[in-house]
C-alpha cells in the first residue's frame, strides 16, 4: 500500500521525462539522418539529462518563501521535485498544494538534516522527504513544542523523524520507509535509523503511522508521558522501544515479522494495552514483549502470536499482566528474576512450551489459562483444585550452558524434565490455574483451508491401498 | 544382478505385507495420527508450534521403534528359518540381497507411513482440523527419512543379532539411547568438559544420532530454528536455505550407504566362513 503512494508520486516527472525524451530523439533522427549512431546516443542522453534538471528546482526559492512569511502564515508548496533541505524557524503552516505532489529529496550529508523543525506551533503536512543522505541526517528533525506533522511520507536511508527537546506534538498518519533505493545498498539492520526517535521530548501523541524496514520503529529515551497508538511496525528490529521512560502509554499497536515487538527497558509506569505482536521470531533473541528492569506498569488485553518467546520478563518488579492471549510462540512467557508481579488472567494456547521460570517465584502467577495443562475442577467454580507448576530445569541448565538449548523440548529433554523433581516448593507455579480461557475468541488459531493436504492425504491413502492391492495380488 | 535385487525386493515386499507385525504397526501408526488431529482442537496448524512439535515427538518416539523391529526382524528371520542358506547356495550377490531386502522394506514403511499420514490429512480435511500442506509435507519427508536412516540402522543390528530375541534386545536399548536418554547422556558426559567443548561435541554428535539429525532438520524448516539459541544461528541460518535440504538429502544417503555397506561387508565375511 505505501508502496504504492510513494511509486505514484514521483513517477509523473519520470514519465514527463521520458516522453520528452523520445520526442527528442524522434526529432533528432527526421533532421539528422547522416548523423552517427553514437553521437546521437550522446545527444540524446544529454537532452534528457536537461530535462530532467529543469523539472526539478532547488530549495531555495521555498525556503525564501517561508523566511518572507509572516508567523501564523500557512504557505502551500506547489507541486515538484525540490532539492536541497529546509529550515522551519517561525510558526508557520507547510503543506503540499496537492498531497503526495511535492517531494523534498536531499542527498547532501552536510546538511543537519533534511527538513528543520525549529520553532514552535509548526505544522507540516502532505510533503514527501526523500532522504538519501548515507550519514545518520534525520529526515525531518524537530527542536520546537507543539509541533504538528501529518500525512507525510518519508523515504529515509537514515534516521526519519528525530525529536530533540520537543514536547506536546502530534504525529499522525505519516509513512516512514527505509528508501527502496538505500534498500539496494545491503545495509545490516544495525546501521539504519530509528522511524521516530523521542530524546528528552514529553507528552507527544504518535498515531496511526506505518514504519517499515528500519532500526528502531518508535524509539523513546528519556522521553515521558508520550501516547503511541494505532502505529503499524514492521520488518525492523524494535518495533517500540522505550528506555529511561516513564508513563508511555502503548495502546492498540501492531508489530509484524520485528526482532522484537515492543522492548520496554528502564522505564517506569508504562501502560502497554491492546497491541498485537505477530510472528517476532526469525531471530535468536525475538520477543513479542520484552520487557526488562521495568517496575508499576501495566500490560493488558495485548495479543502476542507466533513469536519466538511471547511475554519476557527479567529483572521487574510491580508489574501487572492482565488478560493477554499468549498463544503459538515458542515460548510463550519467560521470567527471570522477576519478583512481586501480578500476572493473571491470560490465556496460554499452541505454545510449543508454555513457560520457561527461573529465580521467579514470588509473582503472584493465579487464574491463567495454560491449554497444556490438565486441571481437575471439583467444586465446579471454573478453577482447578492442583496447582500449575513451571519446572525450572530447562531454563537451570541453559543458562549455564547455552549450548545445550538444542535439546529443546527433544523427547529426551522432556523425559528428564519428568525426572527432575526436586524442591517443588521453589517453583514458579499457578495455584488456581482456570479450566477454561478468558478471552475465547479465536484469533490465534490460523483459519485457514486444510485441502490441500487433505488431497495429498487422498492421494497417498489411494496409492497406498494400491500398493496393498498390487502386493497381495501377486501373492 | 539388478534382477536380483528386485527379485529379492519383490519377495521383501510380499513377505512384509504378509507380516501382521507390519498390519498392526499400520494400524498403530495410523490410530496415532488420528489422535494427534483430535488433540488439535485449535484447528488450522501451521508452522512451528504446540500441535507440530508434539507430532515430531510423538513420531520420534513410534517410527523409529517400529522400524529398528521390523528392520531387524527381516534380517534375523532370514537367519533364523534358513532362507538365507538356501539363496545363499543360488549364484546370488550379497550385495543384491541386502539392497534388495534394503528396498523391499523401504516400500513396506513407505506404506506404513503413507498410510498414517494419509488417512490423519482426509480425517482433518473432513473434520476441519488440518495442517497447512507446507507443513504437512515436511512432516511427512521427516518420517519418511527417519524411518530410511532408521532401517539403515536396523540392518546392523539385524546382522549383529544371532536370533529375534537378541534382535528385540538390541533394538529396544539401540531406540532407548537414541530417543530417551540422549540428552541426559550428553549433559552428564558434556557437563564435566570444558564449556568451549560443549557445543563443537554435540555438533558432531549430532551427526550420529539419526533421530535427533531429523528433528533439528524438521524444527529448523517449520521455522522454530530460533529456539535454539544463539550458539547455533549459523547452522540454522544454513539449514533453512536449500542448500540445507541438500545438505540433509545427502546425510541421509551417507547414513544409509555407511550402514548397509558395513552390514555387507560383515554377511560377505559370515558367507566366506
Amino acid at each position: 500500500m505505501s508502496d504504492g503512494l510513494w511509486h505514484s508520486s514521483s513517477s509523473w516527472c519520470r514519465c514527463d521525462m521520458l516522453t520528452r525524451r523520445r520526442n527528442k530523439t524522434a526529432i533528432l533522427c527526421f533532421t539528422m539522418v547522416a548523423a552517427v549512431l553514437i553521437g546521437q546516443a550522446i545527444i540524446s542522453v544529454s537532452t534528457a539529462e536537461a530535462e530532467l534538471a529543469n523539472t526539478t528546482s532547488s530549495t531555495g526559492e521555498l525556503q525564501a518563501l517561508i523566511d518572507q512569511a509572516h508567523p501564523g502564515e500557512r504557505i502551500r508548496v506547489p507541486s515538484g521535485v525540490y532539492e536541497g533541505s529546509l529550515i522551519l524557524s517561525k510558526k508557520i503552516t507547510l503543506e503540499a498544494e496537492t498531497e503526495g505532489s511535492v517531494s523534498i529529496v536531499n542527498a547532501n550529508p552536510n546538511t543537519r538534516s533534511v527538513i528543520h523543525i525549529a520553532a514552535d506551533d509548526v505544522k507540516i503536512s502532505g510533503i514527501q522527504i526523500i532522504n538519501e543522505s548515507p550519514s545518520k541526517i534525520p529526515a525531518l528533525l524537530i527542536t520546537g513544542d507543539r509541533t504538528v506533522v501529518e500525512n507525510m511520507n518519508i523515504q529515509t536511508a537514515s534516521q526519519g523523524i528525530v525529536l530533540e527537546d520537543a514536547n506536546d506534538g502530534q504525529f499522525r498518519s505519516n509513512i516512514i520507509q527505509w528508501s527502496d533505493s538505500a534498500a539496494d545498498r545491503a545495509v545490516k539492520l544495525f546501521d539504519k535509523g530509528n522511524g521516530i526517535d523521542l530524546y528528552n521530548s514529553h507528552r507527544n501523541i504518535i498515531r496511526d503511522n506505518t514504519i517499515q524496514r528500519v532500526h528502531d520503529g518508535i524509539y523513546m529515551e528519556n522521553s515521558d508521558d508520550n501516547r503511541l497508538t494505532f502505529n503499524v511496525i514492521e520488518h525492523s528490529r524494535y518495533g517500540i522501544h522505550s528506555m529511561y521512560s516513564k508513563g508511555a502509554v502503548i495502546q492498540n499497536n501492531q508489530g509484524n515479522f520485528n526482532y522484537t515487538g515492543a522492548m520496554i527497558m528502564a522505564s517506569r509506569e508504562v501502560e502497554l494495552t491492546g497491541n498485537v505482536f505477530r510472528k517476532q521470531s526469525e531471530n535468536v533473541n525475538s520477543q513479542g514483549i520484552l520487557i526488562f528492569q521495568v517496575q508499576d506498569s501495566l500490560f493488558k488485553d495485548n495479543k502476542v502470536i507466533g513469536n519466538r518467546v511471547g511475554l519476557y520478563l527479567e529483572q521487574s518488579e510491580n508489574n501487572r499482566m492482565e488478560n493477554n492471549e499468549i498463544a503459538n510462540n515458542f515460548i510463550g512467557i519467560q521470567l527471570l528474576g522477576a519478583r512481586d508481579n501480578l500476572i493473571t488472567g491470560n490465556t496460554l494456547s499452541g505454545n510449543v512450551t508454555e513457560t520457561l521460570a527461573q529465580d521467579s517465584a514470588n509473582n503472584s502467577l493465579d487464574r491463567n489459562y495454560w491449554d497444556s495443562f490438565q486441571g481437575i475442577d471439583t467444586d465446579g467454580d471454573g478453577i482447578s483444585n492442583i496447582a500449575y507448576a513451571i519446572n525450572p530445569f530447562f531454563q537451570g541448565l541453559i543458562k549455564e550452558r547455552p549450548a545445550f538449548q538444542l535439546f529443546f523440548q527433544s523427547p529426551s529433554m522432556v523425559f528428564l524434565e519428568g525426572l527432575y523433581q526436586a524442591d517443588q516448593n521453589t517453583w514458579t507455579s499457578d495455584e488456581e490455574p482456570l479450566m477454561v480461557p478468558l478471552t475465547s475468541d479465536q484469533t490465534s488459531g490460523q483459519k485457514a483451508s486444510s485441502t490441500a493436504s487433505g488431497l495429498i492425504g487422498a492421494a497417498l491413502l489411494i496409492l497406498t491401498l494400491s500398493i496393498l492391492q498390487w502386493a497381495r495380488r501377486r501373492e | 544382478m539388478v534382477n536380483d535385487a528386485v527379485h529379492i525386493a519383490v519377495r521383501e515386499m510380499k513377505m512384509g505385507f504378509r507380516n501382521p507385525w507390519s498390519y498392526s504397526f499400520m494400524g498403530l501408526f495410523g490410530l496415532f495420527m488420528l489422535c494427534l488431529l483430535l488433540i488439535n482442537n485449535g484447528g488450522y496448524v501451521e508452522g512451528y508450534s504446540s500441535i507440530t512439535g508434539t507430532m515430531l515427538n510423538l513420531i520420534l518416539y513410534l517410527l523409529p521403534l517400529m522400524t529398528l523391529m521390523l528392520g531387524a526382524f527381516s534380517l534375523t528371520g532370514d537367519k533364523e528359518d534358513g532362507s538365507w542358506e538356501l539363496l545363499s547356495s543360488y549364484p546370488l550377490r550379497t550385495l543384491s540381497f541386502i539392497l534388495g531386502k534394503f528396498a523391499g522394506l523401504a516400500v513396506v514403511l513407505f506404506v506404513l507411513v503413507s498410510f498414517g499420514f494419509g488417512l490423519s490429512a482426509v480425517m482433518g480435511w473432513i473434520t476441519g482440523r488440518g495442517l497447512d500442506a507446507h507443513t504437512y509435507i515436511l512432516l511427512y519427508g521427516y518420517s519418511i527419512s527417519l524411518a530410511l536412516m532408521f532401517l539403515a540402522v536396523s540392518f546392523l543390528i539385524g546382522t549383529v543379532a544371532v536370533n529375534r530375541w537378541q534382535a528385540l534386545t538390541v533394538a529396544v536399548a539401540v531406540w532407548f539411547f537414541a530417543i530417551i536418554a540422549w540428552s541426559p547422556l550428553l549433559i552428564a558426559v558434556l557437563g564435566m568438559m570444558p564449556y568451549g567443548w560443549i557445543k563443537p561435541s554435540i555438533s558432531v554428535f549430532t551427526l550420529f544420532n539419526p533421530a535427533e539429525l531429523s528433528r533439528i532438520f524438521a524444527v529448523v524448516k517449520l521455522g522454530g530454528g530460533s529456539v535454539l539459541g544463539p550458539q547455533y544461528y549459523d547452522w540454522v541460518r544454513w539449514i533453512r536455505q536449500p542448500m540445507g535440504s541438500a545438505g540433509y538429502i545427502i546425510a541421509i544417503l551417507v547414513w544409509v550407504g555407511a550402514s548397509t555397506g558395513l552390514t555387507h561387508w560383515l554377511w560377505e565375511r559370515g558367507r566366506a566362513r
